[in-house]
Formats: C-alpha cells, structure tokens, sequence
C-alpha cells in the first residue's frame, strides 16, 4: 500500500467512524429508552414487594422484625451499590470524555468493548497495593482522613430521590441534611493534609477548607429560591412540584423561571464544580503547584476512598441540580411522558455529569485569591438578589 | 471585581461558553491516533527503518564499512583466486550502535542494493548480544571466517523470523 492511499484510508476510516458512532449514540439513547420504558416505574413494583414480603411474613408467624430489618437494611445496601458501581462508570467516563476532546481514544483494550473493564483493572490494582504510610505523620488523623471524607459522602445520597418515589430516607428537611453533610468532608480533608507531615499536603488541606467552606454559603443560598417557591425542603416534594406544564408546553422546570432560575442555576453549578474540588478550582489539589495536594501521601485503597468520594460527590451534586432546577423526574414533552421518572432523572443527571467533566478538560484553574474574590464577592451578592427577587414574586402572588 | 458589573459577568460567560463550544467541537470529531498493534500508520516509501543486508548480492568492496560514521558495520572477505573476486566471509551490523542515516545504502555500488533501509520499524531486542547481527558461519573464527559451505544467517530483524517483510531481497533504488 503506498503511503498517501493508507493516509487516504485512515482519512476515510475517519469519516465512516463519525457516522459510526453517531449511529451508535442514537442507538443506545434509542435503546435505553425502550428499555426504560418496557421496565415502567419502579415504585408499584418494590411497594408490590414490600406489600408481599409483610403478607408471607404474618403468614408464616414470622416476629416483626424480620420485615421491618429488611426495609432498615436493604436500601443502604442498594445505596451502597450505587456508590461504588457509578463513580466507577463515572470514571471510565471522564477518561473518555478526556480522550476524545484531546481527539484521542482513551482506553480501549481491557475488556474488549472500548476499555470498559479498565476501572475494575485498576480498582484490583488499588486493593491489591500496600498502603504506605510515611515517617512523621499522625497516625490516626491519616487513617481515619480518607473514612472522614467518604461516610459524609455516602450519607449524602440518603435523602436525594432517583425517581418517583425511589428515596431511601424521605426527610423534610432534605436540601439542609445534604448540604450540612456533604461540609462534614472539608474535616477529613483538612485531617488528610495535617496528618500527611507534608508541607504541600497541608497548604491543599488548608486551601480546600477555605474553599469549600466559603462556597458551601452561596451554594446553599443558590437553593433557597427554589426552597421559598416551593414551600418545602424535602427533595421529593420540590421534585414533584416541578411536573405539569404551563400554558401546555413549558415544562415547569426551575431553570425555565426567567431570570431567577437561570441566575440561581448557574451559581448552583459553578459553586458544586468548586465544591467537590474539580478542575477549574482544583486548587486543594492543584497537580502543577502541590503534586496531589491533601492526598499526596496517600496510595491503595486508602487513596481509592478520596477518588469514590470526589467522584460520588459529582454525581450528588449532579442529581441534586437535576433534582432541584431540571425538574426532577419530570418529561421534557408531554409525548414522553411514557419514559418512567428515574430514567428522565438518571438522563439529566448524565447531562450535568458530562458539563462537569467537559469543565476539567476545557477551563484553565484559577488562582486561589480569585476563586475566593469570585464567591465572596459576586456568586454570594447574586444570591442575594435572586432571594430578594424571589421573595417580591412570593409576596406579589400572595397578594 | 464588582458583582454589578452586569457587562464584564456576561462577557465572562459569553467566553467560558466560546470555550466550551470549542471543546465540544473536538469532542466530536473522530481520534486522529492510531490504535497501534491492530492498526499501523502508513509508513513513506523512503522512510529509513531496519537495515537489511543481502550477502548474495554483496561485492565485499567494504564502501559501507568506511562511510559508516558510527563503526555499525564490519565485515570480512577472502580472495577468490579461480574467479578473481572477493568471496565475503561474514558480514555484521550491530544495531545498538546504528543512527539510520542511510550513507551505507547511498554508497553501495552494487545496482541492486545489497545494504539498504526497509520500512520496518518494530525492532526489539532481549539482550544486549541479540544486537549483533551476523550474515556467515555461525560458528567462525571472526578474523579469518570459516568455509563459505556452511549455513548463513537469514535476514531477521530483532533475531526472528520475520513473516511479514515487506522489501524482499534486491531493493531497486531508483537515482
């Protein structure tokens, strides 16, 4: 084969692989839709299974307990499935995402279809290392650091639905639990830094507690419009107040609210990138000026719990943004309106997911002093007006 | 920075919103990489890859062996006396120490050219000795060589048998 015929192949290889996978893209949306939709709403089911469960139980004379320790364990168990099962796909993802804006590939080997077993490679990998903890540190300030960060993170999914009725704690009080929680994790990174006896550890531990703490105010303040129409704090109730559609059409989504909701949108999703510490405010960590910041001393599993906690803070914050602004499980259209509830809020819930991650690949980090100007000095002044414009709306429909 | 500054907040928007488009540009256009032990680059016709040495074509004239500037090449010959011509003894290219210029082809007499670059690439070696390559006796005196009867080595790059050698022997480079 001469040169510029298999330069001419590759450049038709090339052309073929975008209609290709532009087929495959529609396919699997297509696909996932079907599917979706053949499976139905999940709650009649499991309270089906509830119901049944109960019935057998008095049946058979059972005591009560045995039921009722069902329902108390089975759905932390779920919960933590989901936990380690997404933030695994989440990063095959971002590495796939990071591939193909740098035109590249990203993994493709390990498991045969476009690399998909890689994360479970490298997660064996991970158990499989010693952990090696270094001369100098505080021992039980490092050993309990990555546990401080990862049990706040965990706990934040108790509260945040995955569709009609699929919660595994209905609280009222659903937006403040998950924000007081989720501020629980600056402790372990702090601890993280201090216990490392490592100067670049500290200065990111110190960095991340001044960061997280300062943007964990206008992030829940960018809530608190959402909170004030609605009337409520549970997730549930906000999620179902957003269904219908007004004049037939718009959908009543928090984001189609002008002004208010695209302002308060906005800052919801630039202050959760800096929340869970990402790419362009991934000062705590900032690779290029503090090798790995909090968790450079950190190796195996020990480093594997920051890596699921920072990956599962992102898709919680992903899930409460669709919850809270996108509308819940609510359809775009009233045609698809046959696509149950947790498929609509998995898809929104991907969509913010893959904003975060197209963020990483295409912003430069910031400086620290303008990442503090920014939320001191304009996010939390915004909030404000958007409260103060939403409380004229309240009290103007009151009227 | 001041938060009513309504001008720079949208202009700031308006550029983070410009990068993402440019990254969602590229997002979606297909890889440029080559996925590389299933899929080879086209490699260009003069492209100086593995040297390969053909011993029956070979005159002994020892041209390449003076114009190697990094001392690859060495080579031994004995004069034919019922034929008046230079016999070769042996021939050896240790490519440890080759930087691929493609002089020692340049200066080959031979029309068809008995030294020259293939188009292979994949060169591996496991020790240091695989490095040397000999065309002769296996087993010779490397001063004066042994008897032209006995086996010579086959052209291998990384010392095996190479299924897939694109050149066979007798390389016609044109002038």
């Amino acid at each position: 084969m001469n040169y510029l015929e298999g330069l001419a192949q590759k450049e038709m290889l090339r052309a073929q692989s975008w209609r290709r996978s532009a087929v495959w893209l529609a396919g699997l949306i297509l696909l996932g839709i079907a599917g979706a939709s053949l499976v139905g709403e999940l709650e009649p089911k499991l309270s089906g299974m509830a119901k049944f469960l109960q019935d057998i139980s008095i049946q058979k004379g059972w005591p009560v307990w045995i039921p009722a320790a069902f329902f108390i364990f089975i759905p932390p168990a779920v919960l933590l499935g989901i936990m380690m099962g997404l933030p695994m796909f989440v990063v095959w993802w971002e590495r796939k995402v990071a591939a193909h804006t740098q035109v590249r590939l990203g993994p493709m080997e390990v498991g045969g279809w476009h690399g998909w077993a890689q994360v479970m490679a490298d997660g064996i990998k991970l158990f499989l290392k010693e952990i090696i903890e270094p001369d100098g540190i505080d021992k039980w300030v490092f050993r309990l650091a990555p546990f401080v960060v990862f049990i706040p993170a965990y706990l934040s999914f108790a509260p945040l639905p995955f569709g009609k009725g699929l919660v595994v704690l209905n609280l009222d009080t659903g937006v403040l639990f998950l924000m007081a929680v989720s501020g629980l994790s600056t402790v372990g990174i702090l601890m993280a830094g201090w216990g490392s006896a490592n100067k670049y550890s500290l200065l990111g531990g110190l960095r991340g507690a001044a960061q997280v703490v300062s943007y964990e105010i206008p992030r829940f303040l960018s809530c608190v419009p959402v909170v004030m129409w609605v009337g409520s704090l549970s997730l549930t109730r906000i999620s179902a107040a957003q269904s219908g559609f007004l004049w037939g059409w718009l959908p009543r989504w928090f984001i189609f609210y002008p002004v208010v909701g695209q302002i308060s949108f906005a800052i919801y999703l630039i202050t959760t990138i800096a929340e869970t510490n990402r790419v362009p405010f991934d000062v705590p960590e900032a690779e290029s000026e503090l090798v790995c910041g909090f968790h450079t001393e950190y190796g195996g599993m020990m480093f594997a719990f920051f890596f699921l906690a920072e990956y599962s803070y992102v898709f919680a914050g992903s899930l409460l943004g669709a919850v809270l602004f996108l509308g819940g499980g609510a359809p775009l259209f009233s045609f698809l309106g046959f696509i149950p509830s947790w498929a609509w809020l998995l898809g929104k819930t991907f969509l913010l997911v893959f904003v975060f991650l197209l963020a990483r690949w295409t912003l430069p980090r910031l400086r620290v002093d303008r990442i503090m100007d920014l939320c001191w000095k304009v996010f939390l002044e915004w909030t404000f007006v958007v409260i103060l414009a939403m409380g004229f709306v309240i009290l103007w429909r009151v009227k | 920075m001041k938060f009513w500054d309504i001008k720079e907040i949208i202009k700031a928007a308006y550029d983070t919103l410009q990068g993402f488009l440019v990254t969602l540009k590229y997002y979606f256009s297909p890889a440029v990489t080559y996925q590389y032990p299933k899929e080879k680059k086209p490699i260009a016709e003069r492209f100086r890859g593995v040297l390969a040495f053909h011993p029956e074509i070979c005159i002994s004239c020892e041209m390449c062996v003076r114009v190697c500037p990094s001392d690859v090449i060495s080579m031994a010959w004995q004069r034919n006396e019922a034929t008046k011509k230079k016999d070769l003894l042996w021939f050896q290219i240790d490519y440890a120490k080759c930087n691929v210029c493609r002089l020692c082809e340049e200066v080959c007499p031979t029309k068809i050219k008995s030294i020259h670059h293939t188009i292979e690439y994949e060169m591996v070696f496991e020790k240091r000795e695989d490095f040397l390559v000999r065309w002769g006796p296996s087993t010779a005196d490397t001063v004066t060589g042994g008897a032209k009867s006995q086996d010579w080595y086959p052209f291998t790059a990384a010392g095996r048998k190479e299924a897939n050698q694109t050149k066979k022997p007798g390389k016609e480079v044109a002038a």
